[in-house]
């Protein structure tokens, strides 16, 4: 939680406030406008809450990166008062979970957006077994360590 | 990504074609020859459609998991007559290329 009570994070959630207030305001002001007969502005009052909306959506995004530890913010680009706040190293941040551990599953040249923790997977079967169990399990420790990918991705 | 970026492009153009249409017609008819025909045609379509430009921006911003602020910045760019083909030929050439730190 701390790290959502940096001078930049504080900056962060006191401007989220401020265009929530004024996007709904604005919707508003619509609102009475389209009441007083400027058809237009019905769409303007849909338009407003949305954009609200959005900036909560993206707030949201913004604090569950962070709390991941893997934000863009922290790590590439800081905004001029992020430069108080030193840089943290993902293994530094106290998150269990995802550190370390081969989570980037989404293919060369992305950099790990979210990621998620994966789970070691222990082959508990021997040679002498079914091979085709041993293939479902294979299947299934793939599923396991991919759980974005599609059944038709499966390459085995 | 290439289809993020496609969107991306196709809807950046529209909305500088539709932005200029307004800027440099729209606008002297309107503020010169007090005729405001053009503006209350297309200036709500363009209102609109910069609001799916926004959308398109924002998709394309976070599959290329760009800073907030680059987003913001790529964002309003839509919303300047002429610069914005510049800041689209730019955003391509960032999503094909991407340079981690700058923005």
């Amino acid at each position: 939680m701390k790290r959502l009570l940096t001078p930049s994070w504080i900056a962060r959630h006191v401007g989220a406030v401020a265009l929530v207030v004024a996007f709904s305001a604005l919707g508003w002001w619509q609102i009475s406008r389209a009441v007083a007969g400027n058809a237009l502005s019905w769409a303007y009052a849909v338009e407003w809450p949305v954009f609200a909306g959005f900036v909560i959506f993206v707030w949201i995004r913004e604090v569950r990166h962070t709390l991941r530890g893997d934000s863009p913010h922290t790590d590439s680009a800081p905004g001029p008062l992020d430069t108080a706040e030193p840089a943290r190293p993902l293994a530094a941040t106290g998150v269990a979970g995802p550190v370390g551990a081969p989570a980037d599953a989404r293919g060369p040249g992305g950099a790990a957006g979210i990621r998620r923790p994966v789970r070691a997977v222990r082959r508990t079967t021997t040679a002498d077994e079914d091979p085709e169990l041993d293939e479902y399990n294979r299947y299934l420790a793939w599923r396991n360590a991919n759980p974005d990918a599609r059944i038709s991705d499966y390459p085995g | 990504m290439g289809g993020a970026l496609t969107r991306y492009r196709v809807i950046a153009y529209i909305v500088g074609v539709v932005l200029i249409a307004l800027v440099v017609v729209g606008m002297p008819m309107k503020y010169i020859w007090d005729d405001p025909i053009v503006v209350e045609t297309i200036g709500p379509g363009h209102g609109f459609l910069y609001m799916v430009y926004l959308v398109a921006a924002f998709d394309l911003g976070r599959r290329a998991e760009w800073p907030l602020s680059r987003m913001a910045l790529v964002m309003l760019a839509g919303t300047v007559p002429f610069v914005s083909f510049w800041a689209e030929r730019v955003v391509a050439r960032w999503v094909r290329e991407p340079q981690p730190a700058a923005s």
